[in-house]
């Protein structure tokens, strides 16, 4: 017995290290705790591209302008206004002689001009919104071709501590959003001086993204960071430095990791959370029902669509029987979104017949029309006359869903047997991994596909442009001139309205062409009690933190 | 047995090796790429940009620069999907959570496990042992995310006698330690109940009886220690997969532990990250199945390491 004893001994020893080793660190009196919507991959402004990271990048930065809380509209930030020229092409900002960073500092127009510098020869996710302004594209193609570059030649120009011009290439109606945006959020470069890294062979400068971890991060938000424990929460604090901190409401604040849907809500029902940012959709149909007083669903900011690849040839040269343009018709008429909506995703989705959300820009001014319905005798006639009258197979097309996710099945299986009833047609089903399916429609090696687009600023272009036939993401391989044209007459367009009527005009092409076959806008929901204000639901899912605030 | 010890832990960098080439080729040839995040495409400027600053644009850049690191720094090199981290920084945070995790559930199995097998032997066809039974058929047959959801649900969400999830203090550790050791206790108890009835029946129990010694003695003294050697080399492989974390019961609880990392981190294609945890499992799985033999010649003096063909 003696000997044998030596092993629970042996393992109750190194639990009693190992206890040690992994250490508490139990959480402190916050003023507010949630869970957002997944944990955070960077809060480095200059490569966040998710909800997550771009909802606490607002906490600890401002940029020129910011979000008002309830409009969602652009209002000043940390300029207190700007000068635009009559041809729109030419802003110019003047910052707060009382803007600080959270060390003190004063926020200079060279902040601005360093973190978009950086923008440029770092380039990340957003890089692209950049382009709007004059020369900025052609510094980072340049750079990336390693021709020699100048960020003179770049229209961003501090001509004073305080004035900041920005020069564009055309005049872009929703600039002053875009300065709300977290790809133009500044930078405070001397505190990222030690993190500077520069290649040894190309002398090429970057900053390693450890600059925002605590305690090296400076802001100038309404919140710093004071606490970042790695898949388990960030602690932010009241930045005592902030010009506006009289009406930050909270003094703290903790978001807290938590990966699971079920411990998500028990967290929240608990009261161990007061907000949870995102709940999954696989129990919102249930909460929907039961009338949960805490659930608000509202509108997103995105359509789930299919995407369908319309380029004449396969990858491997065999005719695509998608080119033609009634077959894609037929097949979009022949789905009935409603009963998708109704059985499979209920969460509150409208059936979408658009590409774009027609609520989300109405504010603006955004006016669009219905694209294709559901009309089951029209579709039989478009397939007769695409040639497929008794339905049967089409060539080459198969239709690639989502694996490890049930809706994604459910929604393929309910497509596949609309288009069976309606247009005896019989689609083979195949599952991929997401990141494969990205390949593919990246290389454009798929027929059909299920896809979501969401929407990144407050103007239908970021929908629209999508779909040119230059765009990257434009996975359909669609090339349509007069869509192309109106685009680009809409960016030299200088008055707002005009510009809308040109992009409604080009959507409607979009949603009667069918390179893709809207399902439905999706919705978001986030789950609080009546005791937290000011997270006011919005379908970018912004949120200011300074106005959030539980009220005792 | 030193001599054993030195040779085996001498093997270990080679095997080690071997293992870091073999998992690099399978995350180098599967499709998808770790800086294209998200439903968008990223511009390929700055997809080539991204590639060229962390050595993963081709092949023999990663295998040129990675390795050198490890040897010369035992550095890892940055994650390549949570970039302000390096794959250093997790593995020392999510480490040691999931090693005293995985401690404490090992040691509730092996305790309640050892108890279990021997009682069910002992009384067997007996109350206990159809208790044991049933024991062995729930732990090994529930699978851990409902086993976990479970315990959450009625001890943390209903009873409120525990937190729900989180890490830090001894109360939150109580759930996931029960649900990470439900499996490795039906195990040892099924391991122990069949080698304590093949013991319980030999010639020498019978005789220690015979020459009058309590049953318990013989039982907890004599028997255990044999019947005790099939449960042993169970243990190594169970104490490499428990002690580096689960993915299920670290998610349900919301425990910053490594098993996250095995699935997350390939689901990322977060080379660097997914090498990281490869090697780290590697390394525990080469230390325990170590300590395993070497227990054995501690426990059974008849078992010698040094002898032909061991």
């Amino acid at each position: 017995m003696g000997r044998l004893l030596v092993i629970p001994l042996a393992l109750i020893v190194m639990l009693t290290g190992a206890l040690a080793w992994s250490g508490g660190g139990a959480s402190q009196r916050v003023d507010f705790r949630f869970i957002n919507r997944g944990d955070i991959i960077t809060l480095d402004p200059n490569q966040m591209s998710y909800v997550q990271d771009i909802r606490m990048a607002y906490a600890m930065w401002e940029g020129l302008y910011t979000y008002d809380s309830r409009t969602y509209m652009p209002v000043p930030g940390t300029a207190s206004g700007c000068d635009i020229s009559a041809d729109k092409r030419v802003y110019t900002f003047h910052l707060r002689h009382e803007a600080r960073w959270s060390n003190g500092d004063p926020v200079t127009a060279g902040d601005f001009v360093f973190a978009w510098k950086r923008m440029l020869d770092e380039p990340g996710d957003y890089t692209y919104l950049h382009y709007y302004i004059k020369g900025a594209e052609k510094y980072v193609e340049d750079a990336a071709a390693h021709r020699p570059v100048e960020f003179k030649t770049v229209g961003v120009e501090a001509l004073d501590p305080h004035t900041l011009r920005v020069t564009l290439n055309d005049p872009v109606t929703f600039f002053l959003d875009l300065m709300a945006f977290s790809p133009f959020l500044p930078l405070h470069a001397k505190s990222m001086e030690p993190f500077k890294e520069v290649d040894a062979r190309t002398g090429k400068v970057t900053y390693s993204q450890h600059f925002t971890r605590p305690p090296h991060v400076v802001c100038n938000g309404p919140f710093v960071l004071k606490k970042w424990d790695f898949k388990r929460r960030l602690v932010l604090e009241k930045n005592a430095h902030y010009w506006d901190m009289a009406h930050v409401k909270s003094d703290s604040m903790e978001m807290v990791v938590c990966d699971d849907r079920l411990s998500q809500l028990m967290m929240f029902d608990s009261g161990a959370v007061d907000w949870l940012a995102e709940v999954s959709s696989d129990v919102v149909p249930e909460l929907l029902a039961k009338g949960n007083k805490d659930l608000k669903s509202f509108v997103g900011f995105g359509t789930c669509f299919l995407t369908l690849m319309v380029k004449p040839t396969y990858l491997d040269g065999t005719p695509n029987p998608l080119v033609d343009r009634r077959l894609r018709q037929a097949l979009a008429m022949a789905l009935d979104r409603n009963q998708i909506v109704r059985n499979i995703t209920r969460c509150g989705e409208a059936p979408a017949t658009r590409f774009i959300p027609p609520e989300i820009f109405q504010s603006l001014g955004w006016r669009s029309t219905p694209g294709i319905d559901f009309d089951p005798h029209r579709a039989k006639q478009l397939l007769a006359e695409a040639g497929y009258p008794n339905g049967g197979r089409l060539p080459g097309v198969k239709y690639v869903f989502r694996s490890g996710i049930p809706l994604s099945r459910d929604l393929a299986e309910s497509c596949a047997r609309q288009w069976k009833q309606v247009l005896n047609l019989d689609i083979p089903l195949v599952q991929a991994e997401q990141q494969m399916i990205k390949q593919m429609l990246n290389k454009k090696d798929y027929a059909l596909a299920a896809s979501q687009w969401s929407g990144d600023y407050n103007d239908p272009s970021t929908f629209t442009d999508k779909y040119l036939s230059t765009s990257i993401n434009n996975d359909a391989g669609w090339v349509n001139a007069e869509y192309d044209q109106l685009l680009k007459e809409a960016t030299k367009e200088p008055d707002a309205q005009t510009r809308l009527r040109l992009l409604e005009k080009a959507e409607r092409i979009l949603n009667t062409e069918v390179p893709i076959i809207p399902i439905y806008h999706i919705t978001s929901q986030y789950m609080y009690r009546d005791n937290l204000k000011g997270i006011t639901p919005n379908p970018r899912l912004v949120t200011m933190f300074k106005d959030v605030e539980v009220v005792k | 047995m030193l001599r054993v010890a030195a040779w085996r832990l001498a093997q270990f960098p080679l095997i080690m090796a071997v293992l870091y080439l073999i998992t690099f080729v399978f995350v180098w040839v599967a499709p998808g790429d770790p800086f294209q995040r998200g439903e968008k495409q990223i511009d390929p400027i700055a997809l080539e940009a991204l590639r060229e600053r962390f050595h993963a644009d081709r092949w023999y850049e990663f295998l040129t620069y990675y390795p050198w690191q490890i040897l010369r720094h035992g550095d890892f090199g940055p994650s390549l999907q949570y970039r302000e981290w390096s794959v250093n920084d997790i593995l020392k945070s999510a480490l040691p959570i999931s090693v005293t995790l995985g401690l404490f559930a090992l040691t509730i199995a092996l305790v309640l496990g050892v108890l279990v097998g021997t009682t069910a032997a002992v009384h067997r066809g007996g109350l206990s042992d159809t208790f044991s039974l049933a024991v062995v058929l729930i732990g090994i047959s529930l699978p851990s995310f409902i086993s976990a959801a479970i315990l959450l649900a009625v001890f943390g969400g209903k009873l409120k006698w525990f937190p729900i999830g989180g890490w830090g203090s001894f109360s939150q550790m109580v759930l996931p330690g029960l649900a990470l050791s439900l499996a490795p206790m039906a195990y040892i108890a099924r391991l122990t109940r069949v080698s304590m009835i093949d013991v319980l029946s030999s010639d020498y129990v019978r005789t220690a009886r015979a020459k009058g010694l309590s049953r318990s003695m013989v039982i907890w003294k004599h028997c255990l220690r044999n019947a005790f050697l099939p449960v042993l080399s169970y243990l190594g492989p169970a104490a490499a997969t428990t002690l580096t974390g689960s993915f299920v019961v670290e998610k349900v609880f919301s425990i910053p532990g490594l098993g996250q990392h095995f699935v997350n981190s390939i689901q990322n294609r977060d080379r660097t990250l997914i090498l990281g945890t490869v090697m780290v499992f590697a390394l525990f799985l080469l230390t325990f199945n170590l300590l395993v033999d070497l227990s054995y010649s501690l426990i059974d003096p008849r078992v010698d390491l040094q002898a032909k063909g061991t």
